[in-house]
């Protein structure tokens, strides 16, 4: 805190010192208190440290709000007997952080229809005690380039959720904590961003903010743009329709482990994008269901653009770069991409004025019958030709050794 | 005759050429060309098989087989051009490629070679099976090997086999590595089968060489372990003899003439 600040909170906290001093007599005030728990060797019994950070405490939320030690600490306003007896009720911060108690109560984090002050994490384990900050200071374990650890530090611990600890260390990797962690990006998503503060909710509890039915619009709320997009586009209509089957953002880029799509890691990779489509593109179920085409994967596959992408090779097209991504529209949309009126150009950012001639033809299903049937008839003419002329030099050379072994038995 | 010139007008081991340092030099480069071209372009049809993924999976690997393969694809085009030249402008060129031509004798060898070494005809005759049809048609008792020229009916069908798979390989390549151009000039459904046609054409032309030519000048109890007439050129008087009779007595025949006596054909 700057010096200036520092003075103004001083000044603050003298102010509001004085109705305080005017409340009833014998109320312990700060200075009675860190008389004792002012010294940092100060043990309880257990060896427990009972030192309070007179300074910190005074830079806190609550020190800078001139609240005093017995305003928390109520059971000790009425003391007058010092030590004091141990041990203290819990601190209620209910009486003024009404809602925010109820939220955690209802949350995945409290023990629902129990009282707040049963909540299986306590205001602390997050917020911390004296020097609880604002979650907008820096110092705050709130503050958001702060968060991942302070929710990691149960939940890469005691704490084990139902798919382990592998899958939050995948947030760890990804494009978002690296924004948080190396360019201090605040803006960028943290635990909070996506699961809520106060109100934490397991992802299948339908108020979840990352449950199925309200992902688009969490993750809308910083990717405004790619939202619109997606529900523009086919998969983002189905799911207005409520269609649980289409994918949502988690299913092509991963929960916690979203990597930028550059990222050799990323599931949106260049080389990996057909894995992505093709698990519900190549799905039979699916595929019946919805009337999609099957085996987009194999005959992608098949094609050069997909050997050469499996080989590593990102130059090449996968299905997002003919297809689009977040507003895939099917083909039967004027502003689809593989549109017929619009193949041309589509093609054209990698084949610079290939012309109409891209849409005369099939791109998935080179030489399938039903698609073009003179490639199919070339495939099959060379399959014979192949068949009939190999055969036909083996006879040859069978019949050529039998001669020779011939002339070896007879002689 | 050995009486009155003082020895055969071939010997057995008197040497020929049968390739000249040009043919042979020709035939390296389109050694090197092909195989080039099959290790870095078949396994395209093969990538699904885990050592070849397993190849491609090393680095910057797929993109070096590109270039390779476009390379081995221009030294090809260049012997081919050579060959061509080579073909047309000189007086041997012109002489193996009239040589080269495939006729009708070419087709009944294939069949009369066939049946030779079946010898199924042969067995019949002996046994009086059929011995009047036989005795009717001697063709179909296959009773000796036939004769050749310079090239007999396998070394025709593999030059041909090479020219006409040039020939697919270069056009079709050639539009494959220029997609735009093709694109620009014919229908996708077209150049799919570009694409088609390179694929299986090199599967042919991989599987012709592996079986055919590798059989006939290296595996044949004949030439085992190898022919050496692709290094050095050579052919003897006996192999002329043997393998190339119509070619042998040719140029016994051209012998006798310049030494102006009669000769027996």
């Amino acid at each position: 805190m700057s010096a200036p600040a520092l003075v103004a909170s001083l000044v603050l906290s003298a102010a509001l010192a004085v109705p305080a001093a005017g409340s009833p007599p014998g109320r312990p005030t700060d200075a009675d208190c860190l008389v004792c728990h002012g010294d940092p060797g100060l043990k309880n019994s257990q060896g427990r440290t009972l030192f309070v950070d007179g300074g910190g405490y005074a830079a806190s939320i609550h020190g800078t709000a001139g609240l005093s030690c017995v305003d928390c600490h109520a059971d000790l306003a009425a003391v007058t007997d010092f030590p004091h007896a141990a041990p203290l009720k819990p601190v209620d911060c209910f009486s003024c952080h009404g809602d925010e108690a109820a939220a955690v109560a209802a949350s995945i984090h409290g023990r629902p229809g129990g009282p707040p002050a049963q909540a299986a994490v306590a205001c602390k384990d997050c917020h911390g005690t004296h020097d609880i900050r604002s979650s907008e200071d820096a110092a705050s374990m709130t503050f958001p380039l702060n968060v991942p650890k302070t929710c990691t530090s149960c939940h890469l611990g005691k704490v084990q959720t139902p798919r382990g600890p592998e899958f939050i260390e995948g947030y760890l990797r990804s494009v978002h904590y690296r924004a948080l962690s190396k360019l201090g990006l605040t803006a960028a998503a943290s635990c909070v961003s996506c699961h809520g503060g106060h109100n934490v909710r397991a992802a299948d509890d339908a108020r979840s903010p990352v449950a199925r039915p309200n992902i688009i619009k969490t993750c809308g709320g910083c990717h405004a743009g790619i939202e619109s997009d997606y529900r523009e586009g086919v998969h983002g209509k189905a799911y207005a329709k409520g269609s649980l089957d289409v994918p949502v953002c988690t299913d092509c880029h991963a929960e916690h482990e979203i990597r930028a799509p550059s990222d050799l890691g990323s599931l949106v990779y260049a080389t990996k994008v057909a894995a992505v489509c093709s698990r519900c593109h190549d799905d039979e179920k699916l595929a019946r269901q919805y009337g999609l085409l099957t085996s987009r994967l194999k005959t992608y596959a098949e094609s050069y653009h997909g050997i050469a992408s499996k080989a590593g090779e990102v130059r090449v097209a996968n299905c997002a770069s003919c297809h689009g991504h977040h507003d895939i529209r099917p083909p039967s949309d004027p502003r689809s991409s593989i549109n017929p009126a619009n193949i041309a150009a589509t093609c054209g950012t990698c084949h610079p004025g290939a012309g109409a001639n891209f849409a005369r033809g099939k791109i998935h299903v080179v030489s399938a019958r039903t698609e073009n049937r003179w490639a199919y008839a070339v495939k099959v003419i060379y399959l014979a030709v192949i068949g009939g002329l190999i055969s036909v030099f083996l006879a040859f050379i069978a019949a050529d050794l039998y001669r020779r072994l011939r002339g070896r038995w007879t002689r | 005759m050995d009486a009155l010139t003082g020895g055969p007008l071939i010997r057995d081991d008197e040497v020929f050429l049968r390739m000249n340092r040009t043919e042979r030099l020709q035939h390296i480069l389109l050694i090197v060309s092909f195989s080039l071209l099959v290790l870095t372009g078949l396994p395209l049809m093969f990538s699904e098989v885990p050592f070849v993924k397993a190849v491609f999976a090393f680095g910057r690997i797929f993109y070096f087989r590109g270039l390779v393969h476009r390379a081995a694809a221009v030294l090809l085009i260049a012997d081919i051009a050579w060959h061509f030249a080579y073909t047309i402008l000189t007086p041997r060129g012109r002489e193996n490629f009239r040589e080269l031509r495939p006729g009708l004798k070419d087709a009944r060898d294939a069949v009369v070679l066939f049946g030779y070494n079946l010898g199924l005809s042969g067995w019949l005759y002996r046994r009086g099976v059929l011995r009047r049809f036989f005795d009717r048609h001697p063709f179909w008792r296959f009773g000796t090997p036939p004769e050749y020229g310079r090239y007999n009916f396998i070394e025709k069908l593999e030059y041909l086999a090479v020219a006409w798979g040039s020939l697919v390989m270069i056009v079709s390549g050639f539009f494959m590595w220029n997609v735009e151009l093709s694109l620009r000039l014919f229908p996708l459904w077209l150049h799919d089968i570009f694409v088609i046609a390179h694929g299986y054409e090199a599967m042919l032309a991989f599987l012709a060489i592996i079986i055919w030519h590798m059989y006939n000048v290296h595996l044949n109890p004949e030439v085992f372990p190898m022919s050496r007439t692709w290094l050095d050129g050579k052919i003897t008087g006996h192999q002329l003899r043997t393998l190339h009779a119509i070619e042998y007595r040719k140029i016994e025949a051209a012998r006798a003439e310049r030494s102006g006596l009669p000769h027996q054909t």
